[in-house]
């Protein structure tokens, strides 16, 4: 077997320190992307540095936000009341997002920073592959896509960003607090993550030891209310085709306000300002959100395999409108 | 047929629970995957990343450095076999290694082999292979239309003319793709030598099929292989083809002189094992105004690959299920450079009955008449339309009663999109099915001690389905014991020699041998009677054994101790050999018919987002005998959730320009879970069957048959849309 060298610090400095002194380094938390990314063989670290015994679990309630601690796992953020309450559509994306055993392992830091799904990326044998050997070409691209992005993607690279919960997260702007060698600082996720059209090897901003410790969450305002809907092949254990994580305000019968993030359609997890700005203050209506829904999948790169998904997006997002706003219509 | 009619119904039919249950809820049960030998090596396949050409060089040298690596073959090293032999319904497709040429992409090009799996995995992702390699022939327009022999062409009647006089006609192509059967139990196997013995331990459905094809492959006296399959982690037709891995797995071990073990992959399961190939179904229906059928044609071919042609069976269900004067069925299939077809629960009639049951549904809506009438007005139930002969049993029009009844179909609204709740448009299908009769040879043996135990031996094997509790339950009647006096042995090849666990066939093949086997034991048991025993003079068929004792039929009071029996001619046991003799069909004067159905699902779709939900599924069978209620019903619950995954998720993809399969992984091949699984009823009817004295039918295959058309006719009921090619995907739903 190919041997790799493990360490378990129990500071953060120390775990930083530790994988910023070796290129081949990596950090392992709940292992739920990392395992079955080196049993495909698509990824070889030759020194993992167990982060599961640092102090980065738990939950801490402000008057307007959580501070998640990097480690919390999955079913731990969704079983939080407040999160129930006030983060209604990060709970129902952690709830759609895995089973409850992946829940149990999988942490919100890694849920950030999982992989693609890729299958062209995750087969070795397949060589052309410019999100893992950059100015290879792109598999996917002619051959089977349907589990693949249209937006923030182009014929380089068609890899989708496959996390449930980042859609809600990008949605209320939540933001990470990272340490790494050259300190501590905080990154919005809307600036986090780097879309395949702007460089298909390279997945966000993080630098090598940079470690994510915190979560730190926007709790939505009394009197907004929020949802997640998540459309896919089958009924249960399976990523999204498309999804639709919307948060809105209604002042009377009009949209106070709205956040709208979309999943499984985008190459990072899609925020939707075009959609937002056309339905802030407008009445209800349904032929409004579906010209909301267009406009934001105005610019999807398609491909045979994934030309359905920018209907499908859009007929995802009103129905969700619909079904929010079903009272004041 | 020498046995008179057995006395059945103490523990036949008894919904009991597994005899094995408890050595699999325990982890005792060993499976291939559980074997482990002193000094065994581990073995990984390495296979082809082209789909066409020769391998040119594989560098071995650097392999054999790594830790732990014994040794690595390729075509140049790898022992020569012999051609493989024919064997029923799972032969070899061909001596791998022999030589460098690639037929499809993830071929077995090399073995390493290695004191750990893991040493043996690393090794095998590090080897470097070069290949001359040659335009590949993927595309089905590119090849040459075959016939299959099992699916040879049929015709009665005229179809043109049936055509032509039709007031109302319906033809349209349907589509299914290719599916992989997907067993939970990895295959793999722990081949040993000594000498020219061979032990093999394998997830295979059939022992003596593999006994047959390793002895000739390797040139050894079949005497002296033995395979072994106590347990095997399921197989839907994977385990039925003596496939290149065990091979493998024996000539490594042969020359290395130590027992190999080789475990194939999720990945390679979808590579190494068969699969059910796409196919393409031209049909054309002609009836009279009143419904009855004027003309049925079915055209269809599958796919095939250059060395191995498919099963085919596409057509096979189609002269047999409805009266119709003109019928005419076409298959071909085409080869290409992909891998190795074989048989998927319901080989052939799966796809068929899609074909056909959803063109009787377009029919029944194009007449305007109720698609569950439309069946019960052209259904052949006394004879079967193809030979004019009466079936040896056919409760097909019970199936519809019995399921419309249960199903409410009275008051279903025949217009399309009538039925709503709120968002949801709401639809009722239904689908008839059929399932052909296969019984091929069974031998057993039943033996009887002087304790009143009493012990089965046949080298069959028990897929999952319950071969092991029918069999015991069967037996307990057949010698009025308790089921728990009754030790049956299988999954060995040095016992009496066994058909496969596939085509349904096993429990009808394997019963009626051990009805025969326990005719002979009482035989043997009168042989041993004294001259002045109450028995003495009486038949085989005079007696029956109960309570250890052997009896007069007629006058159960006249009875003698097996036990005495037995120490009247110091004997300690006594065997009597059965096998399936089967009735000759042509003086009996009667077709050998096998399972039917009728299939009743509710649907509920989004119509925005292409959202299905299969509510609620009532799934009627004629099995004739059923031997354990049970199980039988494990049997037709399991194939529902099958036919489910046929009808909306199950599609093996592969890459247009190699053949690569692209989603060959549990996480990218979308398989029903339990969230896709409603409330199913499934219930049996019908009679025993006449064929045979054990009255069973195969129930392994039928209750997939008639779920994806079903599907697909409710679909249409909820939304006016007729679908046409598996899987019916959102992107089809989507109004």
């Amino acid at each position: 077997m190919r041997a790799f060298l493990y360490d378990r610090p129990t500071a953060v400095g120390e775990a930083v320190a530790a994988v910023a002194a070796d290129p081949q380094a990596a950090f392992l938390a709940g292992g739920t992307t990392q395992v079955d990314l080196m049993k495909d063989g698509v990824w070889t670290p030759d020194r993992l540095v167990d982060i599961t015994r640092l102090p980065l679990r738990g939950i801490l309630v402000e008057s307007q936000q959580l501070k998640v601690g990097a480690l919390t796992t999955m079913e731990q953020l969704a079983a939080e009341p407040v999160v129930e309450q006030r983060l209604t559509f990060v709970r129902e994306a952690l709830l759609l997002g895995a089973s409850v055993q992946l829940r149990n392992m999988a942490t919100i830091g890694g849920n950030l920073l999982q992989r693609t799904r890729c299958r062209y990326f995750r087969d070795p044998t397949v060589s052309a592959c410019n999100r893992r050997s950059p100015d290879s070409g792109c598999a996917a691209v002619d051959n089977v896509a349907r589990m693949h992005a249209v937006l923030g993607v182009d014929e380089r690279c068609i890899a989708l960003h496959a996390s449930d919960v980042a859609v809600p997260l990008i949605a209320v702007e939540a933001s990470v607090l990272v340490d790494g060698p050259s300190g501590q600082r905080r990154i919005p996720l809307t600036e986090f993550w780097v879309r395949a059209d702007e460089g298909p090897s390279i997945e966000n901003v993080l630098g090598h030891g940079d470690l994510i410790t915190e979560i730190d969450i926007p709790l939505l305002p009394q009197g907004w209310r929020s949802g997640y809907l998540k459309v896919r092949d089958r009924a249960s254990y399976e990523f999204a085709l498309t999804s639709a994580a919307v948060a809105l305000q209604m002042d009377g019968d009009m949209i106070g306000d709205i956040r709208i993030a979309l999943g499984g359609v985008g190459s990072v997890p899609w925020r939707a300002r075009e959609a937002e700005e056309m339905l802030r203050g407008t009445h209800v209506d349904p032929v409004r959100f579906e010209q909301a829904g267009r406009a934001v999948m105005a610019s999807a790169f398609t491909v045979p395999g994934t030309a359905f998904k920018v209907d499908l997006a859009v007929r995802t997002l009103s129905r969700q409108l619909l079904t929010m706003t079903e009272a004041s219509r | 047929m020498t046995a008179t009619k057995p006395d059945l119904g103490t523990w036949v039919g008894k919904g009991i629970d597994r005899v094995d249950g408890p050595h699999k809820v325990t982890g005792s049960a060993p499976y291939s995957s559980d074997i482990a030998l002193p000094g065994m090596l581990h073995a990984v396949v390495v296979t082809s990343t082209i789909p066409a050409g020769t391998v040119t060089k594989i560098d071995t040298s650097a392999l054999l450095t790594l830790p732990g690596v014994r040794a690595v073959f390729t075509h140049e090293n790898f022992p020569r076999l012999n051609a493989p032999p024919p064997v029923l319904f799972g032969e070899a497709p061909v001596a791998p290694m022999q030589d460098g040429r690639i037929t499809f992409h993830g071929q077995e090009i090399a073995v390493v082999v290695a004191d750990t799996p893991q040493e043996a995995t690393e090794a095998a992702r590090l080897i470097e292979v070069t290949y001359a390699a040659e335009p590949p022939l993927l595309d089905p327009a590119g090849g040459r239309l075959e016939t299959l022999a099992l699916s040879p062409d049929t015709s009665r009647g005229d179809t043109e003319a049936g055509w032509a006089a039709a007031d109302v006609r319906v033809g349209a192509t349907y589509t299914t793709p290719e599916n992989t059967n997907n067993p939970l139990g990895l295959m793999g196997c722990v081949a040993a030598w000594d000498g020219d013995h061979l032990e093999i331990h394998d997830s295979t459905q059939g022992t003596n099929a593999l006994r047959t094809t390793l002895a000739v492959m390797f040139g050894v006296p079949e005497s002296g292989v033995r395979v072994h399959v106590p347990y095997l982690g399921g197989g839907f037709g994977a385990g039925l083809n003596q496939w290149p891995y065990k091979l493998l797995a024996a000539g490594a071990a042969r020359e290395l002189g130590r027992p190999v073990k080789l475990m194939l992959t999720r990945p390679q399961m979808f590579k190494l094992v068969g699969h059910r190939p796409s196919s393409e179904h031209q049909v054309r229906i002609g009836a009279a105004r009143d419904g009855t059928l004027t003309m049925i044609e079915h055209r269809a071919t599958c796919l095939s690959s250059i060395d191995f042609p498919a099963v085919g069976l596409l057509t096979s269900g189609t002269p047999h299920l409805y009266q119709c004067p003109n019928v005419a069925t076409v298959e071909r299939t085409v080869r290409l450079n992909r891998r190795y077809p074989t048989s998927m629960r319901a080989p052939g009639e799966a796809e068929g009955n899609w074909a056909i049951e959803t063109a009787m549904d377009e029919l029944a809506h194009e007449l305007g008449m109720d698609p569950l009438e439309l069946r019960l007005h052209n259904l052949a139930t006394e004879l079967d339309p193809a030979t004019g002969k009466p079936w040896s049993s056919n409760a097909v029009i019970e199936c519809c009663r019995v399921g419309a009844e249960l199903f409410g179909w009275s008051r279903r609204d025949p217009r399309p999109s009538s039925m709503r709740e709120g968002d949801l448009l709401i639809g009722w299908g239904m689908a008839t099915a059929g399932f052909f009769a296969y019984m091929p040879m069974s031998q057993a043996r039943v033996t009887v001690y002087a304790d009143g135990t009493a012990a089965v031996r046949s080298a069959a094997t028990d897929i999952g389905t319950g071969t092991y509790t029918i069999i015991t339950q069967l037996t307990a009647d057949l010698l009025g014991l308790h089921p728990q006096q009754v030790d049956f042995q299988l999954g060995d090849s040095d016992l009496p020699a066994s058909a496969h666990s596939g085509g349904s066939g096993l429990a009808s093949s394997l019963s009626n041998a051990v009805i025969d086997a326990v005719s002979h034991l009482q035989g043997a048991l009168l042989d041993l009677a004294a001259e002045d025993s109450p028995l003495h003079g009486l038949g085989p068929d005079d007696v029956v054994c109960r309570d250890g004792a052997l009896c007069r039929r007629d006058d159960l009071s006249v009875r003698v101790p097996i036990a005495d029996l037995l120490a009247g001619q110091s004997l300690v046991e006594a065997s009597g050999d059965g096998r399936l003799r089967p009735p000759d069909a042509a003086a009996a004067g009667m077709v050998h018919a096998g399972a039917y159905g009728a299939r009743f699902v509710e649907v509920a779709i989004d119509p925005m987002i292409g959202r299905l939900r299969v509510r609620r599924v009532v799934s009627v069978t004629d099995g004739g005998r059923i031997l354990n209620q049970k199980l039988a019903r494990s049997q037709i619950l399991g194939a529902t959730v099958g036919g489910i995954g046929q009808a909306l998720f199950e599609d093996t993809l592969t890459d247009p320009g190699t053949g690569r399969v692209a989603n060959g992984t549990f996480g990218d091949y979308l398989v029903a879970v339990n969230a896709d699984v409603p409330e199913i009823e499934a219930v049996f009817v019908g009679e025993p069957d006449r064929y045979t004295p054990s009255g069973t039918k195969g129930i392994g295959e039928i209750g997939l048959v008639g779920i994806a058309a079903a599907i697909g006719n409710a679909v249409f009921h909820a939304t006016g849309r007729r679908l046409r090619d598996l899987p019916m995907t959102i992107d089809q739903l989507m109004m």
